[in-house]
């Protein structure tokens, strides 16, 4: 009923391979902007803005920049959380070397400089595959981890060897910082995910989608029908690298304010391939629908007791969160092996065909 | 299988009920609410734990034996963030609309937070740790370290092995063995400033996180290099690694010095009388017999409202430390209690308290806390106090005070701290500063 999809006829191939053949699926999608863009800011206070909106935001990005490379090309990549340092570190030397550059395209060339750097690590990915390139990604993990702090230069030589963003205002409006408003700064996230997002699904569904598909279920395969292995894995390196740049820039200056070399680490870059995995490997949806699951719900579920004015001891709340946290990722992806964003598929041809299943 | 769903299903159902039912513990109307953001999870917990308690519980005692505060209760609660920068921003962000203080407990979560302390107007309470500049209450106005920074400690240490004159450590080669992280790397500069004064050669020697437990690059490098003295800014599982290295390794304990978070008895119990002679500088001191603690045992650990599960840490120095450190707290709330003649005072009267701490000798003693703390006073310009503190050192069971008062240098830290802050403030911009204090 909801996905009645009778009536909806397709006259041309355009109109059978557009975004959304279904129609709902767009009202759907339209529902959601609603929510993110009017609803949600009207009713948030601080405490959803930076502890549940923003950072579900910025995880999802990263999570897309990993997916593209993981999800879409199939390198398995362990960096990413290097990578999204490299990200920040060029911003907040952009920031501090051009005081008068406006923030959103020191965020955008910041991505560039983890571009490159992932191109770089990238290079094993010619000789080497799966287990053995996600050690090479490893590699560049804990070098640049290194990196972060033995080079004083990138933290200005600070004596805490943190970095620390300065309130930037971007025409007359402060976005980061810590005069920064919360919900511009939400705003200021919100358009630059949407942004990446578009960008995302459009390359995924042409003509370097395609070859990335391609290179990820049969290498030898794609090479024999003609596609350039190196272009087609450098490239999605170099785009996975970026966006997933843009997010560490976003993740240190539109939300933590400050972070040291540690934050980078190894942890950040598992909980990133957490979401992508979860939320479903190749695949865009995927990326958002992991986050809320390994980003948001735990902070909703730490407000429950409060809710209902149980007295339970916070330390014993962080216990119960990390088992039920941990009960849910088994139960999902024995429920769906291959990812929240498949279940969701998978309900949804369920739905176009109800009530008549047959 | 049916009647398994049913079961889950209905007893799910009945757990809903109790809890709908329990007694909603609503804010009252007169209670000042005291938020910690705890760690009592994570790989620091086995350090939170303690201090956690300590805070706690004397909070608990005052609420049994007092009623509160001069009438109001004092409302403490937890928010656990595992140490982790991440869960302090969730928890700051949680806990700040009610909040008349807040107590970061990780110098990252500090980092983040200090900023946004100016905007939220919200004072930081960082006992004995944070960013050493902040005892410039002009820079720092709503940030507050007491009774010692991390340079006075280093300064401490420094003229606790040079006995009071530090040209004689001339010649002498000092490592500092640290956590490789904002915490770890405060002290470099004030003792990289001191070895060029007096002729020292100073050695930072830092363990990254990953490396905590297993330090024997470190050590070999201090095999190699003969330091005649190691000071230590280590943090959770870094102090047991370093120590059992330290004992393995067969290094002199006289000459191996902790600062005061590196002091925990549960670290050293497990290396127990090997490490007989290591020494940590602390600003409090453990008093079994003091009679605050016969409070705490009677209102508190009798009831069963503790959540120490072992009386005999009731006397190590971690517990005592954080009695002292919810005292403090307490101390400046009745501060702003009694100069703005309220009961219920809010962030910016607290941080007028905490600015007006005066804890001497004879308030120590009518808070039956003699001896456990140093004295010292904050001023509006002096967000630390600058009390100094004493050397512990370890028996074999338990540390005990081995030194008299000793004070920081505090004509070589005081242009450092004021340099420091100008710098923050400047990287910072725009950062108001309190121009009503005169220094």
């Amino acid at each position: 009923m909801l996905y009645r999809t009778a009536g909806q006829f397709k006259t041309s191939y355009e109109a059978d391979h557009a975004l959304f053949p279904v129609r709902q699926d767009a009202f759907l999608l339209g529902f959601v902007l609603v929510l993110a863009f009017v609803v949600f800011p009207l009713f948030a206070s601080e405490f959803t803005f930076r502890a549940l909106l923003i950072p579900v935001l910025i995880y999802s990005l990263a999570a897309l920049g990993l997916n593209i490379l993981t999800g879409y090309a199939g390198q398995l990549s362990l960096g990413t959380g290097a990578f999204m340092g490299v990200g920040a570190y060029a911003c907040y030397k952009l920031v501090t070397i051009f005081p008068e550059l406006n923030i959103a395209l020191a965020i955008l060339f910041s991505g560039f400089f983890s571009a490159a750097i992932g191109v770089v690590f990238g290079l094993p990915s010619l000789r080497i595959k799966g287990f053995y390139l996600a050690i090479a990604t490893l590699a560049a993990q804990f070098f640049l981890v290194w990196l972060f702090q033995k080079w004083g230069w990138l933290y200005n030589y600070n004596a805490s060897g943190a970095i620390q963003v300065p309130n930037i205002e971007m025409f007359g409006i402060t976005v980061a910082g810590p005069l920064a408003s919360a919900a511009t700064q939400y705003y200021f996230v919100l358009c630059f995910v949407v942004l990446m997002t578009v960008f995302a699904i459009n390359l995924t569904r042409g003509r370097i989608g395609r070859m990335w598909k391609a290179v990820r279920d049969m290498d030898i395969a794609a090479e024999l029908v003609g596609i350039n292995l190196m272009k087609a894995k450098l490239l999605a390196f170099f785009v996975s690298s970026y966006i997933v740049g843009v997010a560490g820039a976003l993740f240190v200056f539109l939300w933590r304010g400050a972070a040291e070399a540690n934050l980078f680490d190894i942890p950040l870059s598992f909980r990133v391939l957490f979401i992508a995995i979860i939320g479903g490997l190749g695949s865009i949806l995927g990326n958002y629908l992991g986050a809320i699951l390994i980003v948001a719900l735990p902070v909703v579920i730490g407000a429950v007791p409060e809710l209902f004015g149980m007295s339970i001891s916070s330390a014993t709340v962080e216990h119960l969160n990390v088992m039920i946290i941990g009960a849910l990722i088994i139960a999902f992806l024995i429920v769906e092996p291959h990812g929240l964003a498949r279940l969701w598929a998978v309900i949804r041809e369920k739905l176009i065909l109800w009530p008549f299943p047959h | 299988m049916k009647t398994a769903i049913k079961t889950a299903v209905l007893s799910s159902a009945l757990a809903l009920g109790v809890a709908l039912s329990a007694p909603a513990a609503m804010a009252q109307e007169d209670s000042i609410y005291i938020p910690n953001l705890s760690y009592r999870t994570g790989p620091f917990a086995a350090t939170g734990i303690p201090l956690m308690n300590g805070q706690r519980d004397y909070i608990n005692m005052l609420n049994a034996r007092d009623g509160g505060l001069n009438g109001v209760r004092l409302e403490y609660d937890e928010c656990e963030t595992g140490y982790s920068t991440e869960k302090g921003v969730e928890c700051y962000e949680k806990t700040k609309a009610r909040a008349v203080v807040t107590q970061p407990w990780s110098t990252g979560i500090t980092l983040q937070v200090l900023p946004r302390t100016n905007v939220d107007e919200i004072p930081i309470l960082a006992p004995g740790y944070g960013f050493s500049p902040m005892a410039d209450g002009k820079v720092f106005q709503w940030a507050f370290n007491p009774p010692s920074s991390y340079w006075d400690g280093a300064s401490m240490i420094l003229k606790y092995i040079s006995d009071g004159d530090l040209d004689t450590l001339s010649g002498k080669k000092i490592a500092l063995l640290h956590l490789d992280h904002p915490y770890g790397k405060e002290p470099i500069p004030l003792f990289e400033k001191m070895a060029e004064q007096h002729g020292f050669e100073f050695l930072p020697i830092p363990v990254g996180l990953s490396e905590m437990q297993n330090q024997s690059a470190q050590w070999l490098q201090i095999r190699r290099e003969r330091p005649d003295y190691v000071v230590m800014w280590g943090w959770g599982a870094m102090n047991a690694g370093a120590i059992t290295e330290a004992v393995k390794t067969k290094y002199p304990m006289d000459q191996f010095i902790g600062i005061w978070w590196s002091g925990h008895d549960g670290d050293m119990q497990t290396v127990g009388e090997e490490a007989k002679g290591y020494k940590a500088i602390s600003w409090s001191v453990p008093m079994p017999d003091a009679p605050v603690m016969a409070d705490i045992r009677e209102h508190v650990i009798e009831p069963g409202d503790s959540m120490v599960e072992d009386e005999s840490q009731l006397d190590w120095v971690f517990y005592q430390r954080g009695l002292t450190i919810s005292m403090m707290l307490v101390e400046a709330i009745r501060a702003a209690q009694d100069e703005f003649d309220t009961q219920t005072v809010d962030a910016t009267q607290v941080r007028w308290g905490l600015e007006n701490i005066n804890l001497d000798e004879a308030r120590l003693e009518e808070l039956g806390m003699s001896g456990m703390i140093v004295p010292f006073k904050t001023s509006c310009a002096d967000h630390t106090g600058h009390g100094g503190g004493w050397m512990l050192e370890w028996d074999g069971s338990k540390f005990v005070k081995v030194s008299d008062l000793i004070t920081p240098d505090r004509e070589a830290i005081a242009p450092l701290e004021a340099e420091k802050a100008q710098e923050y403030a400047e990287a910072n911009a725009p950062w108001p500063t309190n121009e009503e204090c005169s220094m």
